[in-house]
């Protein structure tokens, strides 16, 4: 097995998740409604739940442990796509990229149920509720918000026209995709393009919005090599501030 | 002036005008509520949890999910408005709801099915005790004091007409599959009394 094909792979799906988790769990008492910052703080619980689950396979990969992991980077080390760091901006945009990315991370988990690296396969499996979920929440409000008054479409379609090219970041291919391919790993990055932008176009088809043609966007790619925006830094700051204070706390 | 707070309650305070300013009171921007039923294990009957605020049917039972279900045990839920759901008197002590509900008179059209739910205790949860097919919710009633009753007190009936409820499907039972494992939701999983007497010991 090509263990450090299947370290890249583990750190960029584990630290996408960690950051996107860190940035939803800012909703947290602003949701616009009760029961929904309720649902959207849950998901952001789920998604850290699901990236200490990864670290934990890199542990035992012989990667260092969990915690050290997350708290001890710096914005360089950090492998996730730059789509998941961007600021929350108001609610519009937050539950578009809730839309695009937990599609595309739905399906990504999906295809890894197929994955050769048996304990991969087994988290993708345990964890399809959580997604199913996820996406039935997210496809649900952009159902309803995506067709109901001018204002929720104007604004719905502004949030989606910024996100996408971050949105297209990613699947930003690996130096290893080849490899992830061949030794079934993985069924690479393309083949997950292809199928989120069919899900989301079927989605999008039943609202007034419009995804804008990805043939003219250039994708948002540097987040997997550690190429990241002045956002991400200060959340790193913000959610190791306790760990750095003291390693051992516990709360 | 507009106050920016980060605290939004502070930010919902009225703005400050005028005394020309002499308007019509505007009705509150909540949504409708839903009724809540929950199935805490498979096998077990659902029983009334509580409700939400939603706009809609669908969003109902997306909302329901995560704020009634999100700790403890969850095996299905299913929702509906709070206007589809008929409701009895309420009695105490020896006098079971069912003697009072009237005979439901002759039928008005077609029949449909209802989901019949029971109080068997006041102060608690509505239960559900099973499905009947009825032409009114009244005849609905006095159809489950026939067929539901099973020699038990109830204080207080709930009927609802089945089609208007969104049940969790077959594919969705998996929504709860990790749900056992989520302790850290537990109040009790942060052993708080444990850790403030080690921290009044250490001191």
């Amino acid at each position: 097995m090509n263990t450090a094909a299947l370290k890249e792979l583990l750190y960029k799906m584990a630290d996408d998740q960690l950051i996107l988790g860190h940035r939803n769990s800012e909703w947290t008492g602003f949701g616009p409604l009760l029961e929904e910052d309720i649902a959207f703080s849950s998901m952001a619980q789920d998604k850290v739940g699901q990236s200490y689950a990864l670290y934990q396979l890199l542990h035992a990969l012989g990667e260092q442990a969990p915690d050290t992991v997350a708290f001890t980077r710096n914005a360089p080390q950090f492998h996730n796509c730059q789509f998941v760091e961007l600021p929350n901006e108001e609610y519009d945009f937050s539950l578009i990229r809730h839309f695009l990315f937990d599609t595309a991370e739905a399906v990504r988990f999906d295809m890894l149920t197929q994955s050769r690296y048996e304990p991969l396969a087994q988290l993708a499996k345990k964890i399809r509720g959580e997604l199913r979920y996820h996406t039935l929440h997210a496809n649900t409000w952009i159902r309803q918000l995506g067709s109901a008054t001018e204002e929720s479409i104007s604004r719905l379609q502004a949030a989606l026209d910024k996100a996408f090219p971050f949105a297209l970041g990613i699947f930003e291919p690996s130096p290893f995709e080849d490899q992830l391919i061949e030794e079934q790993l993985f069924a690479g990055e393309q083949a997950l393009r292809l199928r989120w932008l069919e899900r989301v176009q079927t989605i999008l088809a039943e609202t007034s919005l419009h995804l804008p043609d990805v043939t003219l966007t250039t994708p948002e790619f540097g987040g997997r090599n550690g190429h990241h925006t002045e956002h991400l830094q200060p959340l790193l700051d913000e959610m190791s501030a306790v760990f750095r204070i003291d390693p051992t706390a516990e709360w | 002036m507009k106050v920016v707070s980060l605290d939004p309650r502070v930010n919902r305070l009225p703005e400050i005008s005028g005394i020309d300013s002499i308007s019509r009171k505007a009705p509150l921007d909540q949504f409708g509520t839903y009724e809540v039923f929950v199935q805490p294990k498979e096998g077990k009957p659902f029983q009334h949890e509580g409700i939400v605020h939603a706009p809609n049917l669908e969003l109902a039972f997306l909302l329901a999910k995560e704020t009634l279900t999100r700790r403890f045990m969850c095996s299905s839920i299913f929702v509906t408005d709070t206007r589809n759901v008929f409701v009895s008197p309420t009695t105490e002590n020896d006098q079971n709801v069912y003697d009072l509900i009237p005979s439901a008179g002759p039928a008005q059209g077609n029949a449909r099915p209802y989901e019949i739910f029971h109080l068997f205790k006041r102060g608690k949860q509505h239960v559900h005790a099973g499905q009947v097919a009825a032409t009114s919710p009244q005849e609905a009633m006095w159809i489950g004091g026939q067929s539901l009753r099973a020699g038990k007190m109830i204080y207080n009936v709930w009927a609802a007409p089945t089609d208007t409820f969104r049940f969790t499907r077959d594919e969705e039972r998996d929504l709860w599959l990790t749900l056992p494992e989520k302790k850290f939701r537990d109040a009790a999983a942060y052993k708080a009394g444990d850790k403030l007497k080690t921290f009044l010991e250490k001191k």
